[in-house]
């Protein structure tokens, strides 16, 4: 066996070496024994004194008492420890622009699925150098863009940039170019979308093409694309994919992504995975894990400090314990120095270990898990018999400050880190000079020496002290009545010798002893942060991620708004049991139920938004007129404050839309405000799909400047052609699938059709599954619309904003859609120029179901004095007034069988009012969903005295804590909210 | 040529509103039964008031005892003076899309020259709007760059420009530069300038004042060397004390240096905005500076304050003895919507301010603050006849404004919205959709 390995390395060595020979043939001796060192062979075992024999590049044999061969030189590394090689897991290689694309790429500029890393990798020394000082010797190089930004792969940290694994990970980020890119996707909504469609198009290829290679007579060549082929190929190979993440709701994102297609998934990690590290933990991704942890924030001056907020300074303190959590909680990882320089990675990693990360996790992360992981378990991340030579040599603990990283081995090969040429010489010398001793004490602090000259107890502090490798030189003054002398000389092995010029004499020194080392100061030791998570993170956030059970609630006394048959009822009693409306009338008892005294208070039902951006990431994906594919639902934000502040107005509910850049814009997401849960629970199980369309101004781009007139359509003429054109398609596609799905003989032998998420939305909307929410002004596009709409078969669902409305009320009514308005605005662009806050009352008094909405982040707040404008202008009653606001966009939304009203067996959304409702008077005290409180004046009475206290405490430990910045800039800002408004602002 | 010319024609034609100012007062009004809200002198119940020749003449009880004159029973009803918006673009902008209707903002940063009023477009339909809802007052105000101009407070009726302005000018507006400092690492170049920015621009402001100043200087002395310089001679009224500089600041910081700026210029100051009034209570009390607040419809600056924030500012400025006044906010695109200032008050009022402090501090307050308290905010005898009356508070969304004088002139309360509400109605009832009779 051993003869066997032996021969094959020799093999390897002649056959290596392809390209001929320029002058003189090196062969530098390749056989070492590397003796008397502390021998970590895997995470938490070591042996001590121990040797490791390399032997042309692979490590032969390691252990105690080992034979060193006859042919091995021997280099002594008493007092060094070495670990196998780190492995870095995460290293960003720019990627070069392809100067052509190839005809048979992908159709996409951001899926690059074909791009072979490996190819494209060329060692930079200055890279390496500074990855060698960290100590590692492999790493995982990933490419830095596209969506689908290409095949990462493992290399030799060396200077010949060995591959080791070519294809480890197809490397997936959510890069989002932003409104100022007009190409496909520059939203967060269009990534996703992208990344569905390509992962499906990926499965439907491989078919198409065995089908084609297998019955060539009955399907037409099929269009070469290099990306799905790749794709098709991993897929089958279940290879990893890795989703880049930015922050914790982001992991969340992934799974769902890579539960969707079943993928083999890693996640590339943001450091503020403790946020959410129960849903974390139960999918237990495999992490590649960043140590970037904020810099000290500087907060000195206090108006500079509001610029903080208080979930940036709760990441300052915790940050450092993302990963002993991780481990707590049973997730794997391997680390990466990504995003961080020089010694910040090892410092940061001290600090974690510090905060409870052991050593042995922290070892692992380095070696063994990510060589398992990438394919290299039985080469890398181990000292065994017949693994690669790769060691990373330390001249103590590598996970304590003070040690140095002294070189790094990489395939058998030394990558020296100190510098060879510097010797230590700290400590007591016995110095002669002449007939006289003297003693001389040279201390070394941050790698730089002081030193001085002991006669009796007369201290003669040395200046000018200079050691570069083995010369040294100072000056001193011996004798006071002299000038200083200059001193030069040269180090030997712990002795020194050189000349005093001055005095004319030679000195020589011997070393006697080291000197005491300083006692480590104990309270640099940092400890694990005192704080809690709360959910979501920040002011106002709950304490525990726990869904809250549904109480029994019995309000005594009170008027209650139903919102249904009922009316408006006085004196009444209102009971909610198990998240429901149980019982409504007169002296109700109950026990074991919460009592609340309603004399004087009003309760209504939980009020819903029919037209809000709140809660998302992003709302526009406007490079396209027709986005049927984009889901709100995949970018939810279930930390947006405004949630609880609309929780605060008495909402319950909102319909979260899509902008209006586009004529068909994306899918729709209705929500319950449940605050502090994760966007998957923020999702309302009961409503129906539906999707934005937008007809007028904005999806012929009237406002968005001169340079944007060349998308079609530029007129309302074109948006019904638009409009026309992809239901006809729609219904071909359709008609297609329907064919298929006959199962007839003919399919057998032909390519399937293929499943296209756009046109996937828009038969839904044929087949009257997916309801339409149209931004709409004018009265001729609303006609227009209700036209199309039934030539195609199809009833809209709601006209939004439909400031026009009053005018065709007739025809909103026969063709059966509704209306969600603004209140009273108007003015703002030409096509508004006829709004009248009329608009709500006079369709309403015609017989279309009315709402009101607030398309605003501010106004959802106070959406009940909204309603109360359905009774100022055109005279609603107040009760009409109310339902503006609740039951009718439950209708609009076909979730009134569940919600918008007071009724028995609905749900227990509702608020407490201290007044009429539609005062402005009225202040909202208590707000309900599924029979939990999700807000009352008491509650955000502590929550503002806990999260004042919190901040205090956090900006006076950061106050009194010495600056760990430098001047460096704080780099851990958090963006939760996305600053759009309504239809108008958001372009 | 030709084009623009037919567009401008195209425009006013389109945005001519159809209310017909009213007339002089020409004979003495005594309407009696009513809730007087005076502001000044608390509510009176079941009195009378008297105007003629556009003054009040005498507010109580019994005065058509007094006079022999016609006096109209208005049993039920309010009587409230004139609201007033402390700034807006009214008058200077139609469609806030519509390049070729907007007029509040005059090429270049500084423009202390610029006069409001000479703008106003006495037949912008969102007057006959505003007013519908009892603001029969309204400071227009221009919005460029750093000095933008004079503002004029406008009455909302009238043929022309000069018939409607009330008062001229009302205040010199700087829009105070951003003190804000980026906290991030990306932004730290971003940082470095904006560092330098916010100096150079308070050291623009400070040039210009020391500029105007050498100019009043050349002016006062006769000096032979005088050339006038329009931009300069903009700024005198402000030097000379005549009218306070409106200083539009939101963020702490910019307030500090704004109120700190007026100190060390000597001049008079009134701050807009105000978001984080509340943080400066204690400065803004003792030097005794005035705020026109225009945030209560806002969301909180910071996500870690009270969810309340916006709301309950005024009851704080209150609180501290601050003088301030509630005014809509002041971006372009709310001018249509000025409408509803009496809700953003009542906002505040559900938040702790004192109810009548809230009716106050969109009339008294604020005509103080503008510096036309002799004249308007209360009904007192002596002010003008600038009012209106309500079938119930007016604080109150369902309330209904019913009739509204400007100096006695009773005014038109039709507008563009009833007029298509009505259009529109005719063809329900024609169609048979809304029953009743077709209504002329």
């Amino acid at each position: 066996m051993r003869i066997l390995f032996l021969y094959f390395c020799l093999l390897s060595l002649i056959f290596n070496q392809i390209e001929p020979v320029d002058g003189l043939r090196e062969n530098p001796p390749r056989v070492w024994a590397l003796t008397h060192a502390k021998v970590y062979i895997e995470p938490g075992t070591y042996l001590g004194n121990a040797t490791i024999v390399i032997r042309d590049g692979f490590i032969e044999n390691v252990g105690r008492d080992i034979r060193i061969p006859n042919d091995a030189t021997v280099l002594d590394l008493t007092g060094k420890t070495i670990y196998s090689g780190f492995i870095d897991s995460w290293v960003e290689i720019s990627t070069q622009p392809e100067n052509t694309i190839p005809h048979d790429a992908h159709w996409n500029h951001k899926v690059n699925a074909r791009r072979e890393l490996y190819s494209q990798y060329q060692p930079v020394k200055k890279k390496l150098e500074s990855l060698h000082k960290m100590g590692f010797t492999a790493a995982h190089i990933v490419p830095d863009s596209g969506i689908f930004q290409g095949q990462t792969a493992l290399v030799q940290l060396n200077n010949e940039g060995t591959v080791l694994i070519s294809a480890v990970a197809q490397d997936i980020a959510y890069e989002v170019d932003g409104w100022g890119s007009d190409k496909y996707p520059n939203s967060l909504l269009g990534v996703v979308a992208l990344l569905r469609q390509t992962l499906m198009d990926a499965t439907w290829y491989g078919e198409a093409n065995a089908i084609t290679k297998q019955f060539p007579k009955f399907n037409e060549p099929l269009k070469g694309n290099r990306d799905l082929d790749v794709f098709s190929n991993w897929r089958q190979e279940n290879k990893p994919f890795i989703f880049e993440t930015n922050q914790e709701l982001s992991v969340l994102r992934s799974f769902n992504i890579s539960d969707e297609f079943q993928l083999n998934s890693w996640i590339r990690g943001s450091g503020y995975e403790y946020r959410r590290i129960s849903e974390i933990a139960k999918v237990n991704p495999f992490i590649i894990l960043p140590l970037d942890f904020p810099v000290t924030p500087d907060l000195s001056h206090p108006y500079q400090a509001l610029s903080y907020s208080t979930s940036e300074l709760k990441h300052w303190d915790l940050a450092a314990d993302n990963p002993a959590i991780l481990i707590d909680h049973g997730v794997s990882f391997a680390f990466t120095s990504h995003g961080l320089k020089g010694n910040e990675f090892r410092k940061n990693l001290i600090r974690s270990i510090e905060r409870g990360l052991s050593e042995t996790d922290a070892l692992a992360a380095l070696t063994t898990i990510p060589a398992e992981k990438m394919g290299k378990g039985n080469q890398l991340g181990k000292i065994e018999q017949g693994f690669l030579a790769n060691l990373t040599i330390v001249d103590g603990n590598y996970f304590q400050n003070k040690s140095k990283i002294v070189s790094t081995w990489i395939g058998g090969e030394e990558y020296p880190v100190l510098p060879k040429y510097d010797t230590d010489i700290a400590g007591e010398w016995k110095l002669t000079m002449g007939k006289k001793w003297y003693q001389l004490e040279l201390k070394k602090k941050n790698n730089s020496y002081s030193g001085s000259v002991i006669q009796d107890t007369t201290n003669f502090k040395l200046s000018k002290l200079k050691i570069g490798g083995r010369f040294i030189s100072w000056q001193v003054t011996l004798d006071s009545t002299a000038g200083p002398s200059r001193f030069t000389g040269h180090i030997l092995e712990n002795r020194m010798e050189g000349t005093a010029h001055d005095l004319q004499l030679s000195w020589s020194a011997l070393k006697i002893g080291g000197l005491e080392k300083e006692e480590k100061k104990e309270e640099d030791k940092e400890n694990s942060s005192e704080l809690s998570v709360y959910y979501p993170e920040g002011t106002y956030g709950l304490e525990n991620d726990v869904l809250q059970d549904a109480k029994s609630i019995l309000i005594q006394n009170t008027t209650v708004w139903t919102c249904g048959k009922q009316g408006k009822l006085e004196g009444v009693d209102i009971l909610f049991e198990g998240g429901k409306v149980k019982k409504i009338g007169y002296s109700l008892n109950s026990k074991g139920v919460t009592k609340i005294d309603g004399t004087g208070k009003h309760i209504t039902p939980g009020l819903i938004d029919c037209h809000s951006h709140s809660a998302a990431f992003s709302i526009n994906e406007g490079t396209q007129s027709i986005t049927a594919e984009v889901r709100i639902q995949d970018v939810m934000n279930s930390d947006d404050i405004t949630i609880y502040r609309q929780l605060a107005g008495g909402l319950t509910m909102a319909n979260i839309l899509h902008g209006s850049a586009n004529t068909i814009g994306g899918q729709n997401a209705v929500i319950k405000m449940r605050w502090g849960a994760t966007p998957e629970y923020l999702l309302y199980e009961n409503a129906m799909p539906g999707i934005k369309l937008a007809l007028g101004e904005n999806v012929k781009q009237s406002n968005w400047g001169d340079e944007n007139t060349t998308r079609y359509p530029q007129t309302r003429m074109g948006v019904e052609q638009i409009l026309r054109d992809a239901f006809a398609s729609a219904v071909e596609y359709q008609n297609e699938w329907i064919d298929f799905r006959k199962n007839n003989k003919k399919w057998k032998k032909k390519i399937p059709p293929r499943q296209d998420l756009e046109l996937d939305a828009l038969v839904e909307i044929l087949e009257g599954k997916r309801q339409i929410h149209c931004h709409s002004y004018r009265q001729d596009e609303i006609l227009m619309l209700t036209r199309v709409a039934e030539d195609f078969g199809f009833t809209v669902g709601t006209f939004q904003h439909v400031l026009e409305g009053y005018k065709v009320a007739d025809r909103l009514k026969e063709h059966g859609a509704n209306a969600s308005t603004f209140s009273d605005w108007w003015a703002y662009k030409y096509e508004v120029i006829d709004a009248i806050p009329y608009n709500g009352a006079l369709m309403t008094d015609v017989g279309v179901t009315v709402s009101f909405n607030s398309d605003s982040r501010e106004l959802a707040r106070r959406m009940n004095t909204e309603a109360a404008k359905g009774m100022k202008y055109g005279n609603l009653s107040e009760e009409e007034a109310l339902k503006l606001v609740t039951i009718n966009p439950a209708i609009q939304l076909n979730i009134d069988k569940w919600v918008g009203s007071l009724e028995v067996g609905k749900d227990a959304d509702f608020v407490i009012w201290s007044d009429h409702p539609l005062s402005t008077r009225a202040k909202c005290e208590q707000t309900w969903i599924d029979g939990v409180q999700y807000f009352s004046l008491e509650k955000d009475a502590e929550l503002k005295a806990r999260d004042t206290e919190l901040r205090d405490k956090l900006v006076g430990k950061i106050l009194s804590k010495k600056s760990d910045s430098k001047g460096k800039k704080w780099n851990h800002s958090e963006k939760k909210s996305v600053d759009h408004h309504n239809c108008l602002e958001e372009l | 040529m030709k084009l623009i010319y037919s567009i401008t024609l195209l425009f006013s034609l389109l945005f001519a509103s159809d209310q017909i100012p009213g007339p002089p007062q020409d004979h003495p009004i005594i309407f009696t039964g009513a809730t007087i809200h005076t502001v000044s002198h608390g509510v009176l119940e079941n009195a009378e008031i008297l105007f003629d020749g556009g003054k009040i003449i005498s507010v109580g009880h019994n005065l058509s005892a007094m006079y022999k004159i016609e006096k109209i029973d208005i049993s039920g009803k309010h009587i409230f003076p004139g609201l007033i918006s402390a700034g807006s673009t009214l008058g200077l902008q139609e469609i806030g899309a519509v390049r070729a209707t907007r007029d509040y903002a005059e090429v270049g940063s500084i423009n202390p020259n610029v006069r409001a009023n000479v703008s106003y477009n006495p037949d912008s339909e969102i007057i006959p709007i505003s007013r519908s809802n009892g603001i029969l007052l309204a400071l227009s105000v221009p919005r460029s760059g750093r000095m933008s101009g004079m503002s004029s407070l406008m009455m909302l009726d009238g043929w022309t420009w000069e018939d409607a302005t009330l008062q001229h000018p009302v205040g010199l507006h700087l829009f105070w530069p951003s003190m804000n400092v980026a906290k991030s690492d990306k932004a730290e170049k971003k940082d470095k300038s904006d560092k330098e920015s916010r100096l150079k621009s308070i050291q623009k402001i400070d040039d210009l004042i020391q500029e105007s100043r050498a100019y009043l200087k050349l002016k006062e002395s006769r000096s032979s060397s005088f050339k006038h310089d329009l931009r300069l001679e903009g700024m005198l009224s402000v030097l000379t004390g005549d009218i306070p500089v409106f200083i539009h600041a939101n963020e702490v910081r910019q307030i500090e240096a704004a109120v700190y700026w007026a100190d060390r210029q000597n001049l008079e100051m009134v701050l807009v905005g105000g978001k984080d009034s509340w943080r400066t209570t204690t400065l803004l009390k003792d030097r005794d500076i005035p705020v026109i607040y225009t945030q209560t419809h806002s969301t909180p600056m910071r996500r870690f304050e009270n969810y309340d924030q916006a709301f309950t500012t005024p009851f704080q400025l209150f609180e501290a003895g601050v003088k301030f006044c509630i005014s809509n906010s002041e971006s372009p695109f709310q001018t249509p919507h000025i409408r509803n200032l009496p809700y953003h008050a009542a906002k505040a009022a559900s938040y702790g301010l004192p109810w009548e402090e809230a009716l106050r501090s969109i009339t008294l307050s604020t005509a103080e603050i503008l510096g036309v308290d002799e004249k308007v905010g209360s009904l007192e005898v002596g002010k003008e006849a600038t009012l209106f009356i309500a079938d119930g508070d007016i604080l109150d969304i369902r309330t209904q404004v019913e009739r509204a004088f400007i100096q006695g002139r009773e005014i038109d309360l039709t507008d563009r919205h009833k007029t298509l509400y009505k259009k529109y109605k005719i063809k329900y009832q024609q169609n048979g959709l809304l029953k009743g009779p077709v209504l002329e």
